[in-house]
């Protein structure tokens, strides 16, 4: 029955790719797609021209025409977006993928559509053993990063855990309100510890809020072996994936071991969370919004959904970015308030919803 | 039976009232009795005592008195025994003692009974009309609301109303939020508690934002608002919500009667002559008014309002709305938690938003997780 | 027992209510459910209220009982609109039990009959003789006297429903409105109900019920009335009313009707879709 589903609704993408092609009425997912690439390189270029500080989006301008030119006659311009903007808007793209690929594959997973990294618990995981490893001394980056990692995958483990409890996998609001409690009580215990040392405090003030700011594009390089790890993994399990969302007899009827994928998906969400929180601190609600307006545009499938994030994800992270950057000048706003500003909304939004869909 | 009935005909109450009498009757109100006021000519008064809510509320009481006393005696600045406490409470003994209790300890005392008592009654009523022991006014984003809207005049946005009057406004405005995005209360299970969840989530980041963007004075004299913490009460804030403590007790234990029926069901409530949308309208907006004022005083220490209710349920009777019991335990957890963060880590001081959130998170989540444990309060 | 035991306590007004329904108009939301529905209820009676589903019937004793208001017109108790009686004034003179009611856990048979006291009581007037008179007597005359003390979520569905109107009859009221009364029972305790029903009809209460089985309708009422999408397609006593025209138009089913030789009640035998439903031309 599931094969029929699929290609039914293979079939059904074909017949309207094929309409869109010769009549060019509503775009297909494709041409969606394709402009939604557009989109992310317009706002990756204002990311580039706007700031917080003095250099303006005419002088960045003119030092993005030529670049090398720049160097000699506006080094501050140079600098600002060389140095500065660019690492930044890298590290944008980064966060934004991987919180937005994060984000589908948990709600996949737990069939649940306000299943969120932020709101589950997971970044708050990952949060409270970074804490845990700067007051115990940890400093190298690459370190922070697997902490983060290993914390991240306990949160997940634990909203596995609570999702697999009787009563909660098929309520989606409860195992939200259970994650928000577990987020509560690793911030208290995380501010505890802030409470006993000055040093952590300081150090991790400024971390724990979200922020694209003050990181340098070397911070990326310990993440790449991760991140690689993670698409291979998602690439490999978007088909098992697909199948166990018409459940799980389903799946172990077309021959799929639905605990293995989970394990794995799990997996996957915390390199990603993990790694995405390490270098931009705990942002919130980018796991709901992006894998929502993927779904609105792509429909229920997660192979196409996982598809759309790629652009979407990016899109939301860099364009908050920049608002952060403009709305309070000369100084910045933390990146996880305007997230949660914008999220905020849309999880009300969800939950108004006569009935939530299974996913 | 049917036929025996058949036979039956109309009697007068006076009839009936008489056969009560001659008739033996299995069941019996166990563990109560009635307090029977004679007024002359008219019927006498009578009200139903539940012995085992009598007995839990002289308890609380108790302890609530040997709580105050140890909190006053104990501290950084010098601890006192129990007759010298005394004596410098009533004027007598060194200066430096007489000024350590009255003027340093007394008013945060006062302070931690205050609000402890106001957030658990708001916290015992809201998760009595919503039926559901997860909705406190913390969860729904009512604290988040008030803090925002405190933090607001605090660092000077323009806008000059006092911090009582502010927070009060915020928890208002988080409440109409949530309840009116969600349609209604406790009809639509978990929902609405996810929508405030949401709504106070918007809260915290305009906080946030208002934090990042003022100067570190400003910053650091608006943080006990966000953490929760009875170190830096201001004093008005404090009578404001004594003022207003009292007559919500009064509202409320004359709710009691409806919300014990509202417990079962809206349609039952309604059938036995209870206005539903009343009584949870004023039940609502008692406890919007007691977390606003008590989020003024010691910024959102939300975890009271579910703890507070929670122990008192725990010793009442069952089947109960111990709003009385709730407010006492509320009073008794606030005081507990701030000892404890005075004195567990000494000289570091734990404010008592975190004492209570470490305590009252892994509550809330058996409540939510276990499958055995029951939602409804 | 004695019959004295059994006597039973009128309700506070003596009169037998005269309840009706003028322009009355329904809806859920912005979705009208009935419009316009004139009525009049015979006292002292048990009157069924059936109709498949979605046809208003459960809405129509909503808007008898209050928990829906009207969006126009009104339900007249004894002339009066109810949407202008003292809430607690009506709830001493018309009881309802909604469809499968809830009770919190450990809640007693003998707590829950007690709140049927409610609209009798005040918070400085909260217990007298009349109260204890009343639940006695409740008990008594649904046979739950030796299960008082026992928690509601313990017993069966029969004895559970049972309670439950048990906490009406407390109440002391004229009339009785009871949604789906019978509906998730077996067929044991369903007749346990109907006969309680009807043992309360003959101490002289009104008992209007929403119900689903038109069999136990038939058996049980002494008026019934149809409803097809928020409208009265007939109503009067079961023996006249019920035809096999009627059930096709109420439920798209033919059947044959037969007189039950015991009861004298309309009997449906041989019931089987109708072929027009079946071609999707039936009205």
């Amino acid at each position: 029955m599931a094969s029929f589903m699929n290609r039914h609704a293979d079939s059904s993408v074909m017949v309207r790719l094929r309409a869109c092609l010769w009549s060019g009425k509503s775009p297909s997912p494709v041409a969606t797609w394709g402009l939604l690439m557009i989109l992310l390189a317009v706002i990756a270029l204002l990311s580039l021209l706007f700031g917080a500080g003095a250099v303006g989006p005419d002088r960045a301008w003119l030092a993005l025409s030529d670049f090398d030119a720049a160097a000699m006659h506006d080094s501050e311009a140079h600098f600002v977006i060389g140095e500065l903007r660019l690492p930044r808007l890298g590290i944008g793209l980064v966060v934004g993928i991987a919180l937005g690929i994060a984000g589908a594959l948990l709600q996949a997973v737990t069939r649940n559509p306000l299943a969120e990294p932020g709101l589950l618990g997971v970044s708050a995981g990952s949060a409270f053993a970074v804490t845990l490893a700067i007051l115990w001394g940890a400093d190298a980056a690459t370190l922070r990063i697997s902490v983060a990692q290993l914390g991240a995958l306990g949160g997940c483990l634990c909203v596995l855990a609570a999702a697999r409890l009787q009563g909660i996998g098929n309520d989606p609001v409860r195992l939200i309100l259970a994650g928000a409690i577990l987020s509560g009580l690793l911030h208290s215990l995380s501010s505890l510890i802030l409470l006993f040392d000055q040093y952590t405090a300081d150090e991790i003030r400024f971390w724990v809020v979200g922020s694209l700011a003050g990181r340098d594009a070397t911070d990326l390089m310990p993440l790449a072996p991760s991140l690689a790890l993670a698409a291979l993994l998602t690439v490999i399990l978007a088909r098992p994936l697909a199948a166990l969302a018409l459940g799980e007899h389903v799946a172990i009827g077309l021959g799929h071991h639905p605990r293995i994928v989970r394990f794995l998906v799990i997996v996957v969400v915390a390199l990603l969370v993990g790694g995405a929180t390490a270098i931009a601190g705990p942002v919130a609600f980018v796991g709901l919004v992006v894998p929502f307006a993927a779904r609105a545009l792509a429909g229920p499938d997660i192979r196409r959904t996982l598809w759309f994030c790629l652009p979407l994800g990016p899109i939301v992270v860099v364009s908050a970015d920049i608002v952060s950057r403009l709305v309070v000048q000369p100084s910045e706003l933390p990146l996880g308030v305007i997230t949660a500003l914008i999220g905020a909304p849309v999880l009300i939004a969800v939950v108004r919803r006569r009935r939530l869909p299974m996913l | 039976m049917s036929n025996t009935l058949s036979t039956t005909s109309r009697s007068t109450k006076h009839e009936v009232t008489l056969l009560s009498r001659t008739q033996t009757s299995s069941h019996t109100y166990t563990g109560k009795f009635l307090l029977t006021l004679p007024l002359g000519k008219r019927p006498p008064l009578r009200i139903i005592v539940d012995k085992r809510n009598l007995l839990a509320n002289l308890l609380m009481v108790g302890l609530l008195m040997l709580l105050t006393g140890i909190s006053l005696a104990t501290g950084s600045a010098a601890t006192l025994s129990g007759p010298a406490t005394l004596g410098a409470l009533l004027g007598h003994g060194s200066a430096l003692d007489i000024f350590v209790v009255r003027d340093l300890r007394l008013p945060r005392v006062v302070a931690g009974l205050v609000t402890g008592g106001a957030f658990a009654l708001a916290g015992c009523l809201m998760q009595t009309v919503a039926r559901n022991r997860l909705a406190t006014p913390g969860i729904v984003g009512l604290d988040n609301g008030a803090t925002a809207f405190a933090v607001a005049s605090v660092v000077g946005t323009g806008i000059s109303l006092a911090p009582p009057a502010m927070a009060l406004t915020g928890a208002a405005v988080a409440a109409a939020l949530t309840f009116g995005l969600t349609g209604s209360i406790g009809v639509r299970g978990y929902r609405f508690l996810v929508a405030g969840i949401g709504v106070g989530a918007v809260f915290g980041a305009i906080t946030q934002l208002m934090l990042t963007r003022v100067s570190i004075d400003a910053a650091n004299a608006a943080y006990p608002w966000t953490v929760g913490s009875l170190n830096a009460r201001p004093a008005h804030a404090v009578s404001i919500l004594s003022l207003a403590l009292l007559p919500a007790v009064l509202a409320a234990i004359r709710l009691t009667r409806s919300l014990t029926v509202m417990r079962l069901s809206d349609a039952v409530a309604i059938g036995l002559g209870v206005s539903a949308s009343r009584c949870r309208l004023m039940a609502l907006n008692v406890a919007v008014i007691l977390t606003g004022l008590a989020v003024a005083v010691a910024g959102p220490v939300g975890m009271v309002a579910l703890i507070g209710p929670e122990f008192a349920r725990q010793i009442s009777t069952r089947n109960t709305v111990p709003v009385v019991g709730a407010t006492l335990a509320g009073a008794i957890v606030m005081l507990a938690a701030d000892l404890l963060g005075r004195v567990i880590f000494a000289p570091i001081e734990v404010p008592v938003g975190i004492v209570t959130a470490l305590i009252g998170s892994p509550l809330l989540l058996w409540i939510l997780l276990n499958p055995n444990a029951r939602t409804t309060p | 027992m004695t019959q004295e035991a059994f006597v039973y306590a009128p309700a506070d007004d003596d009169s037998a209510p005269d309840i009706a329904t003028q322009g009355l108009s329904l809806a859920y939301g912005n979705v009208p459910v009935i419009e316009g529905l004139e009525l009049r209820l015979p006292a002292g009676q048990v009157t069924a209220i059936v109709g498949p589903n979605g046809c208003g019937k459960s809405t129509l004793l909503s808007g008898m009982s209050r928990l829906l208001k009207p969006r126009a017109g009104a339900v007249l108790l004894d002339g009066a609109d109810i949407q202008r009686v003292p809430s607690r004034e009506l709830a001493k003179r018309l009881a309802l039990l909604p469809q499968q009611p809830h009770a919190p856990e450990a809640l007693t048979v003998a707590e829950l009959v007690r709140f049927g006291r409610h609209p009798h009581q005040s918070w400085l007037r909260q217990w007298s003789a009349d109260d204890k008179a009343c639940v006695d007597e409740a008990l008594e005359l649904t046979g739950l006297t030796t299960l008082a003390e026992r928690p509601v979520d313990a017993l069966s569905g029969g004895q559970r429903q049972r309670a439950w109107i048990a906490m009406a009859i407390a109440q002391q009221t004229a009339t009785l409105l009871l949604d789906e009364p019978t509906s998730a029972l077996d067929l044991g305790h369903q007749v346990e109900v109907y006969e309680l029903i009807r043992s309360l009809t003959a101490a002289g209460k009104t008992i209007v019920m929403v119900i689903h089985d038109l069999v136990g309708a038939c058996r049980y009422a002494d008026h019934l009335i149809a409803m097809h999408q928020g409208q009265i397609l007939a109503e009067g006593p079961p023996g006249e009313t019920v035809t096999a025209d009627l059930v096709r138009r109420l439920y798209g089913v033919d059947c044959t009707l037969i007189t039950d030789p015991a009861t004298g009640a309309p009997l449906l035998t041989n019931v089987r879709r109708t072929r027009d439903v079946l071609d999707g031309s039936a009205t």
